[in-house]
């Protein structure tokens, strides 16, 4: 009687939109620094460094690699248990459940690749402090610098109509108005977002 | 000579055989639904290149959106065919068996699982026992027109035939299944056995199955808002949890 997949399911959800919410949020707002240019960035980037080892790890093991690892493996079994068809039944809402998986799965791909080499090789294994400069190097090559606004899309996208759901799976919206009413104001967080994404990325192109 | 109808069908000999499909010319004549066109195939089962074939198998019953048995895919849509009138189709006419279920024969398919999911979520009420029975209660009047709607579901299967999270891949209930819980948890002696539905539907396959993809509502032949009924019940299963929990 104890309901595993209930409170897996439950937890797969707070996680998502709570603890990696957050994570999107302070992501958009530490890079959008970069339109204030190189000196101020690498100066913030150098402030998260002055936090002290033992905190800064506990934050990222804790509130970053554990929830995103089990949204991520948890989610790769939902989505292994839909069979996306939004060619027979192309309602909105059926776009957006068929989206919420594709994206899905890009991020998997694209987060394996970004916190692989980003974090673990140059910042781990190489020292390198990620600066202004490294990362406007590493956006010279425009395929890297398409597929990094892909997949902040891709993680907007997927947090945004998460907020959808969410409401929905907890109870909190319950009719159609309610439910379409939340979405409306998801879809335009997402789409502010986006933009906000576009301009901070374009800041590595001006300077 | 009459106008012609082409019906496009995907046949299948046996639960195990391979798919094949089969056209057929059906005369025209206005008011034609799709059953009554399958009707006339079976008395002349000839494709349209002159072959004698085997009749088209299907299933159906009171002819009027009541019994659900007529359920298949039409033009890649799940609907009854009892009520898909030739008129309003896109010719050819597609005709399929729902794959979300088990194939017998031709468009002829098992749908006994939703009456197992239906045992899983107790759809039904209570009566006999060892107690006393007494004149039956009346029905909350508050939640009587919504106990009447959710009460035309005729386990057609449409919504898990157009629900992506139902078949053979996943062990999603359906929306159907899932919603009549909440029927009989309106009901004045059903819910007294509201928690045992509601922590059955906590189970493996159950309500939180369910991935907001919202085509249950859209295809439900009997206009049930089965998205606002499924989100009462994660309300309600939510609430179930806290009480399981604290114990209360």
């Amino acid at each position: 009687m104890f309901h595993t997949t209930f409170y897996l399911r439950r937890l797969h959800s707070l996680c998502g939109l709570f603890v990696l919410g957050f994570f999107i949020f302070e992501h958009i707002a530490t890079n959008s620094v970069a339109m204030a240019g190189p000196t101020i960035f690498n100066g913030v980037m150098g402030m998260v460094e002055e936090i002290p080892k033992p905190i800064f790890y506990a934050i990222e093991i804790g509130l970053y690699a554990i929830p995103i690892l089990f949204h991520g493996l948890y989610g790769i079994y939902i989505a292994l248990q839909a069979n996306n068809n939004p060619r027979r039944y192309g309602y909105l809402r059926n776009w957006n459940f068929t989206l919420q998986r594709w994206t899905a799965w890009f991020l998997v791909v694209f987060l394996i690749w970004h916190v692989g080499y980003l974090r673990i090789y140059l910042k781990g294994i190489q020292g390198n402090p990620i600066s202004f400069e490294l990362l406007q190097n590493m956006f010279q090559n425009p395929v890297v610098a398409i597929l990094y606004v892909l997949g902040m899309w891709a993680a907007i996208f997927h947090f945004c109509n998460g907020i959808t759901t969410f409401c929905m799976t907890w109870g909190i919206t319950k009719g159609p108005r309610a439910q379409n009413a939340i979405s409306v104001i998801s879809m335009l967080l997402c789409a502010g977002l986006c933009l906000i994404t576009l301009a901070f990325m374009s800041s590595y192109f001006i300077y | 000579m009459a106008d012609k109808v082409r019906f496009v069908i995907e046949r299948q000999d046996g639960p195990n055989e391979k798919p094949y499909e089969q056209e057929f010319d059906v005369d025209y004549r206005p008011g034609l639904n799709v059953v009554a066109a399958l009707m006339e195939i079976q008395k002349n089962p000839m494709t349209v290149d002159g072959k004698k074939v085997a009749p088209v198998t299907w299933e159906c019953n009171c002819l009027e959106k009541v019994c659900g048995a007529c359920m298949m895919v039409i033009n890649g849509r799940a609907r009854q065919a009892c009520c898909a009138l030739v008129d309003e189709l896109s010719k050819p006419i597609h005709l399929a068996p729902a794959r979300t279920f088990p194939v017998i024969r031709d468009l002829l398919i098992d749908r006994s699982v939703m009456f197992e999911s239906l045992k899983k979520i107790q759809g039904w009420v209570e009566l006999d026992g060892s107690w006393e029975v007494k004149d039956a209660p009346i029905q909350n009047p508050y939640t009587a027109a919504t106990a009447y709607e959710i009460s035309h579901c005729m386990t057609c299967g449409c919504c898990l035939e157009a629900c992506p999270n139902v078949g053979p891949q996943s062990d999603f209930i359906g929306p159907a299944p899932t919603v009549q819980a909440y029927l009989f948890n309106l009901h004045p002696l059903g819910k007294f056995d509201a928690p045992k539905r509601l922590n059955a539907l906590m189970e493996k396959g159950g309500i939180t199955s369910c991935g907001n993809s919202q085509n249950c509502v859209e295809v439900c032949p009997k206009s049930i808002k089965l998205t606002t009924y499924l989100a009462q019940l994660n309300r309600d299963v939510n609430k179930q949890a806290l009480r399981n929990i604290f114990n209360f």
